[in-house]
């Protein structure tokens, strides 16, 4: 050895090293705008120097290949912060879809859900106006027109609302297709890894499944477990194995209660589904909470309000003389047998204007008591201790901060999806940037967002506490 | 040109936070500091506002609550992503330093190349 042959030996080794990474570097360039392509870096070997005589000699570099620089720390990271912004971002356009419900609709000349507080006020003001003239054929019919208003818009609002329901249920229905086509590319590639790359990086296959990963994140929320042989396990959030090494446990549905359930097995795990994140359990979460809830405070204050209303009409006189019976009530609206179900069904069944009871019991015709009695129950606590017009209200203004809630939660997710493709882009992908100057920014960023936060938040304190002074005594 | 007396205008407290946020999400440390700039500014110049001044910030403060909910749920996601990165460059220095010790072996050895 150490002769000129084997100088040029150690040589030619070297340039086809470099050869070699040139074409990986090659490749990357290539690669620059492939979605989901991780950059590699070439490897290079040194060759076991030779020893002769105690004299070691030196045999250069081999290059062994590439690895791609991924994180999966940082991935996982990304991964499951995806899962939250699509499971708020998903819930957010069904929750909007509810509020714009209830939000009146400017220059309609039509009334329509949006318009319930207006119906309320109107309907119980129409008992008011006709307590000034009990006999008056034309207030008599206004109380008539303005509860089939009330109640139209009412029933019309749960119509709209288990429409939106029905709607979801098929949506979370076609998300549950592209989960189980994503798990079995994902067992597949699981396959394919283990085959070529049991122990080492697998390069574009890795990117593959990589980008998998992702998209099932974004539709439902998973964990994933390295396993053996550089394969990758997914279970949902709540523990259901949806893939092992190359087999896959797809999820199907089927109706429970009429509603869309989803099964691995014979196990039902929609519920884990809705809590566990990603579009699925976003759709899943405005389906079975957001919808039912609003639909409860709806139900209450049709319930309460028609069986309020029937109750004190039938306990009066009309203006045939009349009082209601069992056999034969005095009903304005068809009388709800249970909460639930109450304002779909909510309708005036009253057609003749003469039978409403404007008259205390035994009193004369001409009489309004119970016209004021009717009146006055827009101002009693008849709906959960809350007069109906409060009622409404609360429950359009939790609904409001529901909605500015998820919006919160769905911006600060999107802003913390956003900080992390910029760390993992600078990390894996063909970039210039390097990945320490990439979190310099972010230190810097979050140092200067924290000042700017502070700041605020002591200006905000001092100026709100700049109104009328307080006596102290 | 500028009257007497008069102060520079101020970008609304909400938008300033909104675009706080933004920038946040989009790392853009320059925007974020000329922001925190832009907050010095206005605390001082809180302590020279009349009357009519502050009630108007007043308003201001008032509007902006919920963008700076926004932003502190930002602000919180930012360090748990900031913690993680940290976790991983401590990881990737460990890294670093296990190769050095490698290549610290490696090159009594190598002393040797040439010397025949």
């Amino acid at each position: 050895m150490g002769t000129i042959s084997s100088a040029f030996a150690i040589t030619t080794g070297a340039l086809q090293a470099d050869q070699a990474a040139l074409s990986i570097v090659a490749n990357n360039v290539a690669n620059a705008n492939t979605v989901g392509y991780t950059r590699e870096n070439s490897n290079f070997q040194e060759n076991s120097p030779v020893t002769i005589g105690g004299q070691s000699t030196g045999q250069g570099v081999t290059n062994t290949g590439a690895t791609s620089v991924r994180d999966s720390v940082l991935t996982q990271r990304l991964d499951q912060q995806q899962q939250l912004a699509a499971s708020s971002s998903s819930r957010l356009t069904a929750l909007d879809s509810v509020q714009a419900l209830f939000t009146p609709a400017s220059g309609s000349t039509s009334s329509t859900a949006g318009d319930i507080g207006t119906d309320l006020t109107s309907f119980f003001t129409s008992f008011s106006t006709l307590e000034g003239n009990a006999t008056s054929s034309s207030y008599r019919q206004n109380v008539l027109s303005t509860g089939k208003i009330l109640a139209g818009d009412i029933s019309s609002a749960a119509a709209n609302l288990n429409a939106q329901s029905a709607s979801l249920d098929q949506e979370t229905t076609g998300v549950a297709s592209q989960v189980n086509a994503l798990t079995t590319s994902i067992a597949q590639l699981n396959q394919q890894i283990e085959t070529t790359s049991p122990t080492g990086d697998a390069g574009t296959l890795e990117d593959q499944r990589q980008q998998d990963i992702s998209q099932l994140s974004s539709l439902v929320g998973i964990n994933q477990i390295t396993t053996e042989k550089n394969g990758i396990s997914i279970t949902t959030t709540s523990g259901t194995e949806l893939v092992a090494g190359s087999t896959t446990f797809p999820m199907t549905s089927g109706k429970v209660d009429g509603v869309t359930h989803f099964f691995v097995g014979t196990a039902d795990v929609t519920t884990g589904l809705t809590s566990g994140g990603g579009q699925l359990g976003g759709y899943l979460t405005a389906r079975d909470v957001d919808i039912p809830s609003a639909m409860n405070s709806l139900d209450q204050l049709a319930y309460s309000v028609s069986t309020q209303v029937n109750k004190l009409n039938n306990s009066g006189t009309d203006m045939n003389g009349a009082t209601g019976t069992v056999a034969a009530p005095l009903n304005i609206f068809a009388q709800p047998t249970q909460v639930a179900g109450s304002a779909a069904s909510m309708s005036v069944v009253m057609t003749d204007p003469n039978q409403i009871a404007a008259a205390a019991l035994g009193a004369g015709t001409g009489d309004n008591s119970n016209a004021l009695a009717m009146a006055n129950l827009g101002k009693q606590g008849i709906v959960n201790n809350q007069n109906p017009s409060d009622y409404y209200s609360s429950f359009v203004s939790s609904l409001g901060s529901t909605v500015t809630q998820v919006q919160t939660e769905n911006t600060a997710q999107n802003a913390s999806v956003s900080q992390l493709q910029t760390q993992s882009n600078s990390l894996s992908s063909v970039s210039l940037d390097d990945s320490a100057s990439s979190m310099t920014t972010l230190e810097r960023s979050y140092e200067a967002a924290t000042q700017v936060f502070s700041m605020i938040d002591k200006i905000i304190a001092s100026v709100i506490n700049l109104g009328e002074q307080t006596t102290v005594s | 040109m500028q009257n007497h007396g008069e102060r520079q205008v101020h970008p609304a407290l909400k938008e300033l936070v909104v675009q706080a946020s933004q920038a946040l999400a989009h790392l853009d440390a320059d925007r974020l500091e000329e922001l925190a700039l832009s907050c010095q500014a206005l605390n001082r110049d809180l302590s020279l506002a009349d009357k009519f001044e502050k009630k108007a910030l007043q308003a201001q403060a008032l509007e902006a609550r919920g963008e700076m909910t926004v932003l502190a749920h930002v602000l919180e996601a930012s360090r748990d992503n900031l913690n993680v990165l940290h976790r991983l460059r401590e990881q990737s220095l460990g890294r670093l330093e296990y190769c050095e010790n490698q290549v610290r072996g490696w090159v009594p050895t190598e002393s040797g190349h040439g010397d025949n």
